[in-house]
């Protein structure tokens, strides 16, 4: 079979779910930083940011142990895994449930600019190459719009649990 | 984010965003076809095909022969790119009911394939039931037919001298109405199509197909015998059946080549 066919299969689901992040990260920072006031529900939506991208790495995860199931020995991993790095990388986002790395935001977009490289890459090819194949990057729109509503979907969740988490703390 | 401001790097993600979905969304124009105006009209022959019993022997009883037939699909390759093709290996034309879609130990065919009548010249008569055997796609990559297609399509792996019949891996059509088109000469198929896929329970989906009528021709030899094809095709849309795969886009071509003998 040929390996190229689940590399790319591979990368569009790295893509999925991890590219539309920084789109979402930047605009969550855009309008959320409020530097008068440190408590504000403005400065509340940008320290969600990394719990949003951990749960999306989560579901990636999940994902991934779907794939798998129900074989998960060694073996059947590194078989099914054609860019185990990639993966790794993506399942990184996991460490953002750590409240250390929770509160630096900027470190959760670092980690997804590796997977939007992949649309500018596309971007790149199509714009610069001789014999441009638009569907390509047709494709990989689709991917992204799908991943800015998965993060957004996301989000919007973890915002929503956790005014209902204070609510009950506050009671 | 000392080097890149938050508002230089929103208006940047915007711009290259916008511009892939200005890329993206860009059609070339596409040159229609040009209309049929040759005025032809086709009248249908009076040839009359009946299964029977599949006696052996007899000549007016018509056999599917299921070694030079096929049924074939195709789509496009991550929905974008050229075709990405394969073939169900088994496959019959047999109304399959309810109390047997079950498992046949049998490498040959488990049911008669004996649920059509074909009229050249009274469509109203004319009738196909069919079925293929969802884990048998052939992809002729063994790693992908026996991997992710399995789950992909939910259904089971198969089991070597079982005809696997059961709900979860049967695809079914019946036809409903089949009408003769004197424009074209080929035979206008509505007909359900019948498949489990990934959901709870069998979803039916009405579709429309064409069908094509080889002629009936005799096969000269120590024995002579008379042949004659029939050619369906169909599209479906993959989704309608919650079949989820980045693999192929969502409607899939159907085409199902049967040749019949009366041997």
């Amino acid at each position: 079979m040929d390996n190229s066919f689940f590399t790319y299969l591979e990368q569009l689901e790295l893509m999925a779910f991890f590219s539309g992040y920084p789109l979402l990260y930047a605009v969550i920072i855009a309008i959320g930083k409020n530097k008068q006031e440190k408590r504000s529900f403005k400065n509340r939506l940008v320290s969600l940011l990394p719990l949003s991208y951990a749960m999306v790495g989560t579901l990636f995860l999940g994902l991934q142990l779907k794939k798998l199931y129900p074989d998960y020995t060694i073996e059947n991993i590194n078989h099914s895994m054609q860019q185990p790095w990639l993966i790794t990388w993506g399942l990184l986002s996991l460490l953002f449930w750590i409240p250390a790395l929770g509160k630096k935001p900027v470190l959760s977009l670092i980690h997804s600019l590796v997977f939007f490289f992949f649309l500018l890459r596309d971007l790149f090819l199509q714009s610069f190459q001789s014999s441009h194949d638009k569907n390509v990057v047709r494709n990989d729109m689709k991917i992204y719009s799908d991943s800015l509503l998965l993060n957004g979907g996301v989000f919007i969740l973890i915002v929503l649990f956790s005014y209902l988490f204070s609510r009950q703390k506050n009671r | 984010m000392k080097l890149l401001s938050n508002k230089m790097l929103l208006i940047l993600l915007v711009v290259f965003s916008g511009y892939g979905y200005i890329i993206g969304c860009t059609h070339d124009n596409q040159i229609p076809p040009p209309a049929v105006t040759t005025g032809t009209k086709y009248t249908p022959g009076t040839g009359v095909f009946l299964p029977g019993n599949m006696t052996a022997g007899n000549t007016s009883e018509w056999k599917l022969d299921k070694v030079h037939s096929g049924v074939l699909w195709s789509g496009a390759y991550i929905g974008a790119a050229g075709l990405l093709t394969g073939r169900f290996n088994q496959f019959g034309m047999h109304n399959v009911v309810d109390a047997e879609m079950i498992n046949y130990n049998t490498t040959g065919q488990p049911l008669k394939d004996t649920s059509w009548a074909f009229y050249e010249g009274d469509d109203s008569k004319t009738y196909f039931n069919g079925y293929v055997q969802i884990n048998t796609s052939n992809t002729g990559e063994p790693g992908r037919d026996a991997g992710c297609n399995i789950t992909t399509l939910g259904t089971t792996a198969i089991v070597t001298g079982v005809q696997n019949l059961t709900l979860t891996n049967i695809a079914k059509i019946q036809t409903t109405k089949v009408t003769f088109d004197p424009t074209t000469g080929d035979y206008i198929v509505n007909l359900n199509l019948c498949w489990h896929g990934t959901t709870a329970t069998a979803i039916t989906k009405a579709l429309v197909g064409r069908l094509k009528y080889v002629k009936r021709a005799t096969i000269a030899g120590a024995a002579p015998y008379d042949v004659f094809g029939l050619q369906l095709t169909f599209q479906l849309v993959k989704t309608d059946f919650s079949i989820t795969s980045t693999s192929i886009g969502d409607k899939v071509d159907i085409e199902c080549n049967m040749n019949f003998n009366n041997k």
